[in-house]
């Protein structure tokens, strides 16, 4: 039973990985159809932002996260106004442009912080393991789950609860008839997107204790990331919440009943065989576009 | 000159046909190297990409070796031309660019690549145009090209020693973790075999893909089995991310050590040393081994690139290679400088490397210094056991009949 | 024959002069410079198998990379056999190491030229046929067939190196037979190859050209534009969808195969997504509503790459990042939107000037279309 257990806390903790990595993809996705392959190189930033802070600066993990997501945000906010902006008529465009976006950060950073890989040091709080009978709980990786689980609630108090939310839930709906309102959408694509960077900058600076901070690290997530939207449903937070927990929970069944390779192939088929049949995602955005 | 050239490209061709190469390719070609009191050589190693993490480094080794001797008046009075090529992690990008150095650019000698893949990617070419490839990684071994030049420990330079020094020390049952490519694959054979003669057993042997970083069920697995010793062959990010997560796990390395064929001071560096502290690794080099060539060796490099960085098992190899191809270069005459002539003067020749003396063996592999290092929190190892001579290589070690010889593969 | 056509024709004639004469001659037939350029070629033809289904039926795969490397692995398959004949059971060194006894049953097959030939396209064509018929039959499109795609890429990426006892694995198939066609060896550095793959990649563009001029691809682009209205027309969308899949495969698994001759070995990384997304680029580039300039593209970029690190060692991927950039911005139909440009101002220039000198041209249906690529061509 033991077994069981470890493997469905393992299962959450990945799955807390992902939610981490793809809210933000999922707002951005979700509110303006933009495909941004350099969502991974967000999160890479965000860890690169978190090691500078803390081995130049002395500013550790937890104190840093704010200045982290403002500064991924920035980027994101100048990446919007210089080049997505431009694109949001031709949103297949957007994979493209955003591809070059990434080799770009990827090679900046490579340039300036150097090829190799960096450490983050976890805070020495959350060393150890929880355990309760024979199951063996990392604090860090509950503390990711809680964190993941916040920043989720966050996000949808930010939508459903404030004037900004409403206003971006109206451009969504329909952008011209919002600019009638006098709703300015320029502004609220543009704050949104930097939301979106930020978020990714975050779950970037949150995964350094577990990997390796390189600068290629973005590459593998940004796939799964967006795996993980589309199943969930184009603009659904709580869908984009319950496919990272599906898809973390069914990596870790089938990687114990398999091995982690074929876990994975498996996890991909269904994957492939839930957008055949749904795909407007598990939890469906009603909204006609 | 040219009649001396293609007679021996005419018996390379046979020797290379008779080991199972297409050799019919080979051109007869002006070989108009070492002109103009210069030695032009390739170097090939990705800047970009993956891969990027370890090669720089290898680059940045390669390339101080090769300045120290350019400002030390060159090899007999040439200057070594070096070429950079940036193969950016991708084996067919790997073969695009060997073929401009070996072909457009006419070098003698390339050094470069880490992985098997970006190998046997080059091979194609570097045989059919008979040149030199030099390549400075451990590998699986199982290979014995005419035309390569093997400056990192095979599984029988690695294991040896380590295997049975672990079984004495913690226990007989390994718990086997890899990457799944083939260098994994073939250190746990020879793991295996050592194994089965000291009575020991597998408690599991879990192959992830290259790029895994995220080992919840592995540990899951391992708690469970409590094997004695969890002998792994992770590479890169996936050891980093393997060794932090088993840390924060709460693993004790008093009881169940990680004992590593392929962690060196870099993947330390990014783990951290607390997390890798207690555990060890086997290799014929480590930064804070204690000889006069390697004092030179870390405060030259730490010097040119920065007192943050490290040196490792491979960009030592890296390193000598290039003093090699020098000492093999220094015994011709500037008309001789060719591939062909610089494998065969580097036969038998003894350098000093930071690691100790080490030898070329006829089948082109080096003879080492195997060493076992257990880390500390400084993210530097301690060597705790020391060859007391030099291990030959032996590429085909693990299976039977089969040896690696100054005549390629020999079967029976 | 409109103006459409004969835009085609004379691009595609152009194509055919600079890869059978310009090319070769700037090279000075040099046969290990024609090598290389032979490697832009084969790379040249899957993004114009990509140009296929993506700019004429607005199928979006970003896992073409998976029937290329299938067509590459099966033509890597036959080489290495040639090359383990001297072997005992003939069976490939790798297999020996990790403890297979017998060759597979799948290997088999592959000692034959003509099997492989055929299984090189058809295989790829299979795969697609069924991944095709599973998405399409469900009016599954967009962004949704793209992510299905690459899933599947990635799937069959990881299959391929985890079962490394029968495929070589991470390393792929190496140390491969040259390639014996009708008593001809392939010599991969021989003029005699490059005009080999050179001809193989004209012969698919020309195909795929009289395709797309067919009625079936009058259909295909009225289904990019509404596939409802199609339906409606009485046409079955989803058997159009399906085909022009499979013959897009069936060009990137003859591609994968020339890959193979050209490199000489087979590796996983052929299958991957950065692969698989740069072809994506190389098809944007050149422009995704021509088949010829969607092949020009996969040259040019790839050319680029090679003069650019060959320029700046050390920053070569941030100008071509940067390139990419500037050519979504500003080039939305790639080159081809370019040279149509071109193509369209001197063509109103010889209308003006034989206007002027008396010579009328009938104005309607053959006058220059509004937008390129756009009207119907019979």
């Amino acid at each position: 039973m033991d077994v069981f257990f470890n493997q469905a806390f393992t299962g959450l903790s990945t799955a807390s990985i992902l939610l981490l990595v793809a809210l933000g993809l999922a707002i951005i996705y979700g509110a303006m159809g933009v495909i941004n392959l350099a969502h991974g190189e967000f999160v890479m930033l965000g860890a690169y932002a978190a090691w500078f802070l803390q081995s130049f600066l002395g500013i550790g993990l937890f104190l840093g996260l704010p200045l982290v997501f403002v500064f991924v945000a920035l980027l994101g906010l100048a990446i919007e106004r210089g080049l997505v902006r431009w694109l949001y008529h031709r949103p297949l465009d957007t994979i493209l442009a955003t591809w070059g976006v990434g080799i770009v950060l990827q090679q900046l950073v490579r340039m300036i912080a150097g090829p190799d890989s960096r450490y983050v040091e976890r805070p020495a709080m959350l060393d150890g393991n929880l355990r309760i009978a024979d199951v063996y709980m990392s604090n860090y990786r509950i503390f990711l789950l809680f964190f993941s689980v916040a920043v989720l609630v966050a996000t949808w108090y930010l939508m459903t609860r404030t004037e900004f939310g409403t206003k971006l839930r109206a451009v969504i709906q329909n952008r011209e008839i919002s600019e009638c309102y006098g709703i300015r959408t320029e502004r609220v694509y543009a704050l949104t997107f930097a939301y979106g960077a930020g978020l990714a900058g975050i779950a970037g600076a949150l995964i350094t204790p577990l990997a390796s901070v390189t600068p290629g690290m973005g590459t593998n997530l940004v796939v799964d990331a967006f795996l993980v939207v589309i199943v969930g449903g184009v603009g659904s937070l709580l869908g984009t919440a319950a496919a990272s927990g599906l898809v973390g929970e069914a990596t870790a069944l089938f990687s114990f009943l398999l091995n982690d390779t074929i876990g994975r192939v498996a996890v991909l088929m269904a994957i492939i065989v839930l957008i055949r049949f749904w795909p407007q995602g598990l939890f469906a955005d009603r909204i006609r576009r | 000159m040219k009649r001396r050239n293609f007679l021996k490209g005419v018996a390379a061709a046979g020797a290379a046909g008779a080991a199972g190469f297409p050799g019919i390719w080979i051109k007869g070609e002006g070989m108009a190297h070492a002109a103009n009191g210069e030695i032009p050589v390739g170097v090939l190693f990705s800047l970009t990409g993956p891969v990027a993490v370890v090669e720089s480094t290898l680059h940045d080794a390669c390339m101080l070796a090769i300045e120290e001797i350019n400002a030390n008046g060159g090899v007999n009075g040439m200057k070594l031309r070096p070429y950079v090529e940036d193969p950016a992690s991708d084996p067919a990008t790997f073969a695009d660019r060997v073929r401009r150095l070996v072909i457009r650019d006419k070098c003698v000698s390339v050094f470069g690549s880490y992985t098997s893949a970006s190998r046997q990617a080059v091979l194609p070419v570097v045989e059919q145009r008979n040149n030199l490839y030099w390549y400075p990684t451990l590998y699986e071994g199982r290979e014995c090209s005419r035309n390569v030049m093997y400056g990192g420990a095979v599984p029988n330079q690695q294991q040896q020693e380590f295997v049975p020094w672990l079984a004495e020390k913690f226990g007989k049952r390994f718990y086997l973790i890899g990457n799944n490519y083939v260098y994994p694959r073939e250190e746990n054979n020879v793991c295996k075999i050592l194994l089965d003669r000291l009575g020991g057993e597998v408690a599991n042997e879990e192959y992830v893909p290259l790029g895994h970083s995220d080992f919840g069920s592995a540990i899951n697995r391992i708690r469970r089995e409590e094997p004695d010793v969890i002998f792994c062959t992770l590479v890169g990010d996936s050891d980093v991310a393997f060794q932090r997560q088993l840390h924060a796990a709460g693993f004790d390395p008093g009881e169940m050590p990680v004992a590593s064929l392929t962690r060196s001071e870099i993947e330390v560096k990014a783990m951290g040393g607390e997390a890798a502290a207690g555990n060890f690794s086997s290799a014929p080099y480590f930064m804070a081994h204690q000889s006069a060539a390697n004092e030179r060796f870390v405060e030259a490099y730490l010097k040119r690139y920065g007192s943050d960085q490290v040196t490792h098992f491979v960009s030592e190899a890296a390193y000598f290679q290039v003093y090699q191809f020098k000492a093999a270069v220094e015994q011709l005459a500037r008309s001789d400088i060719d591939p062909i002539s610089i494998r065969d003067a580097a036969v038998g020749l003894r350098t000093t490397a930071p690691q100790g003396e080490i030898e070329i063996d006829p089948n082109l592999h080096t003879h080492l210094w195997p060493k076992i290092g257990q880390w500390q929190s400084d993210g530097q190892a301690r060597v705790l056991v020391e060859s007391d001579k030099r291990v030959a290589p032996e590429p085909y070690w693990a299976y039977d009949g089969q040896s690696c010889t100054a005549e390629g593969l020999v079967k029976g | 024959m409109n103006q459409n056509f004969r835009f085609d024709c004379v691009g595609y004639a152009l194509f055919a002069a600079l890869v059978l004469l310009a090319v070769p001659w700037y090279l000075s037939f040099d046969g290990f410079e024609l090598n290389t350029f032979a490697r832009y070629l084969a790379l040249g033809m899957v993004a114009m198998a990509l140009a296929l289904s993506w700019g004429y039926a607005g199928i979006l795969n970003l896992g073409q990379a998976a029937t290329f490397g299938i067509g590459a692995y099966i033509m890597a398959m036959h080489l290495k056999l040639g090359a383990s004949a001297a072997n005992p059971g003939g069976l490939p060194d790798f297999m020996g190491w990790t403890n297979v006894e017998t060759l597979p049953w799948f290997w088999v097959p592959f000692h034959s030229l003509t099997v492989t030939l055929l299984a090189g396209v058809l295989l790829p064509a299979a795969v697609a046929g069924v991944i095709g018929t599973f998405m399409f039959r469900g009016r599954i499109t967009g962004v949704f067939v793209a992510i299905i795609t690459l899933a599947l890429l990635v799937a069959i990426q990881l299959v391929f190196v985890e079962y490394q006892m029968y495929t070589g694995g991470q390393n792929g198939l190496t140390g491969l037979a040259p390639l014996v066609l009708a008593g001809w060896t392939a010599d991969p550095y021989s003029t005699a190859f490059y005009y080999f793959v050179a001809g193989c990649l004209l012969v698919a563009t020309a195909a795929c050209v009289a395709l797309t001029r067919s009625k079936v691809g009058l259909i295909l682009r009225a289904i990019k534009e509404n596939p409802d209205r199609v339906r409606f027309f009485g046409y079955h969308v989803s058997s159009f969808e399906t085909v022009v899949f499979c013959i897009s495969a069936m060009i990137a698994g003859w591609a994968g195969m020339l890959y193979v001759l050209v490199l000489e070995f087979a590796s996983p990384t052929y299958m991957g997504v950065p692969f698989s997304l740069a072809i994506v680029i190389w098809c944007a580039v050149g422009g995704r509503n021509s088949l010829v300039a969607a092949a020009l593209g996969g040259i040019v970029v790839n050319i680029l790459e090679g003069r650019l690190s060959d320029l700046f060692v050390e920053g070569w991927t941030l100008f071509l990042g940067v390139t990419f950039i500037l050519v979504v911005l500003f080039m939305p139909d790639g080159l081809f939107g370019v040279f149509r440009r071109i193509a369209t101002r001197l063509h109103e220039r010889l209308r003006r000037h034989r206007n002027s000198t008396g010579k009328a041209l009938p104005t309607g249906a053959g006058a220059v279309p509004a937008r390129a690529g756009e009207q119907g061509g019979q």
